[in-house]
């Protein structure tokens, strides 16, 4: 299969087409946008289908057989995640706490991306196991939690070798830093745990798990046949918002911007092919590869603003938004697509 | 009418802070407080478009003397490095004293 031809005729599908149109909306600067009760409203939408075709798929086909893949995935991002904090830390000479930030941003999933990915591969003809749905809404905190708890040991092992410099007697302010750790790391596990999208991710999969295929019936229209409809307006959103940070991404440098390409099609590619040695289909391949090329943008900086405040915001939000969004659905898509055809038909 | 002078204490900040601050309020026993969202630039750049987390806020609250320098401390030390905020405080009158 041709790649190019792929991702030419991926770029014209109404997905891509109405993201360009918002980013030129934005770069005209147009007054349009989407209402910001509707803006919100979509990714609980969009969680609702994912979680309920997910929940109906798993009663299809039993879940005894995601425990593996559950892990793997788990695996990957965490070794991703250390991988990334590498690479920005030492190649890329960011802080402690950008390099953390853009590690997590990076080994997190991002819920959009695996919309249009679905949406992509029901445009291709291909299904993809249903069980994916629940790896999405189990790695959302993996990663954040991850570098949070890095995070925090580096602080606290800075202020233990200050305190060593000084006197030896005082240990209250390293007890500070161990139970400030301790208290930020299970705040963000509650919040995580219980922020709006793994709720309704995680209550949609066993609504759906519940209701199985001719409870769906009545509910179809809306949460299938809606659902490409959706992610369009969602899109023009998302490029409006793209569009605004484009010059930002100036700011962002020249490492950052090849990083924000080069690793996730990297994951990508990795996770398609593990995915596929573990037996997964052509479109689940593709639909776990997306899991772990994808990055945080709307769940990052509400986690991570708390956690690492330290961290720039703009870098983690500016790549993962402006660059690596994009890319991932208009380039990397297409690329991961036609890999998981190549190993799977060959 | 008398009207008797207080402190009013405002904060414009990134919507992420807010949680921080009513966290500090309420540590120093503080729960009367109002909190709307605002738009505007500032040394971070244009506030309160895209996404829903890169708003601004305004939090006011009126409280006694005695509190103020340790809440504006603490505000001070532990977000003026990290997030976009800006304080102020000013005079006002109120009739009831006692709800402060």
């Amino acid at each position: 299969m041709d790649i190019l031809q792929l991702i030419q005729s991926n770029l014209l599908t109404p997905i891509i087409l109405f993201f360009l149109f918002g980013i030129i909306a934005a770069r005209i600067k147009s007054d349009l946008k989407i209402p910001e009760a509707i803006s919100e409203f979509l990714p609980i939408y969009l969680l609702a289908a994912i979680g309920l075709h997910g929940g109906i798929e798993m009663r299809n086909t039993g879940f005894e057989n995601m425990l593996i893949p559950m892990l793997v995935a788990i695996a990957l991002s965490l070794l991703f995640t250390l991988n990334h904090y590498q690479i920005l830390r030492r190649l890329g000479k960011f802080n402690i706490f950008d390099s953390y930030a853009l590690a997590s941003t990076y080994g997190a999933v991002g819920a959009v991306t695996f919309s249009v990915g679905l949406s992509f591969l029901k445009n291709q003809g291909v299904t993809s196991e249903g069980y994916l749905a629940a790896i999405l809404a189990i790695l959302e905190p993996v990663a954040f939690i991850m570098a949070i708890f890095l995070t925090n040991m580096a602080v606290s092992k800075q202020i233990r070798q200050k305190k060593q410099s000084f006197t030896k007697d005082d240990t209250s302010d390293i007890e500070i830093g161990i139970q400030e750790t301790k208290t930020k790391l299970s705040q963000v596990l509650h919040e995580s745990v219980t922020g709006k999208a793994i709720v309704i991710l995680l209550g949609s999969i066993v609504i759906g798990y519940i209701i199985g295929e001719e409870g769906f019936g009545s509910i179809k229209i809306v949460f299938d046949e809606m659902f490409t409809g959706a992610i369009v307006i969602f899109m023009i959103e998302m490029g409006i918002i793209a569009g605004q940070r484009l010059d930002d991404i100036k700011k962002v440098g020249v490492f950052l911007t090849a990083f924000a390409v080069i690793m996730p099609t990297f994951n990508g590619v990795i996770g398609v092919l593990v995915a596929t040695a573990m037996g997964l289909s052509l479109g689940g391949s593709v639909m776990f590869g997306l899991l772990l090329a994808s990055a945080s943008f709307i769940a990052a900086p509400a986690v991570l603003r708390h956690a690492i405040p330290q961290a720039n915001p703009s870098l983690y939000i500016t790549s993962a938004l402006g660059i690596t969004f994009p890319y991932n659905i208009i380039v990397l898509l297409p690329i991961m697509f036609a890999i998981s055809s190549i190993v799977h038909n060959g | 009418m008398k009207l008797y002078t207080i402190k009013l204490l405002t904060i414009t900040c990134e919507i992420l802070a807010q949680k921080n601050i009513i966290e500090i309020l309420k540590k120093h026993e503080i729960t009367g407080y109002t909190t709307y969202e605002v738009d505007g630039n500032g040394a971070r750049g244009l506030r309160g478009h895209g996404l829903k987390t890169e708003k601004n806020v305004k939090v006011e609250v009126i409280m006694r003397e005695e509190k103020l320098q340790d809440v504006v401390e603490e505000i001070s030390r532990t977000l003026f490095a990290n997030f976009a905020v800006v304080l102020y405080v000013s005079d006002v009158g109120v009739v009831r004293t006692e709800k402060f």
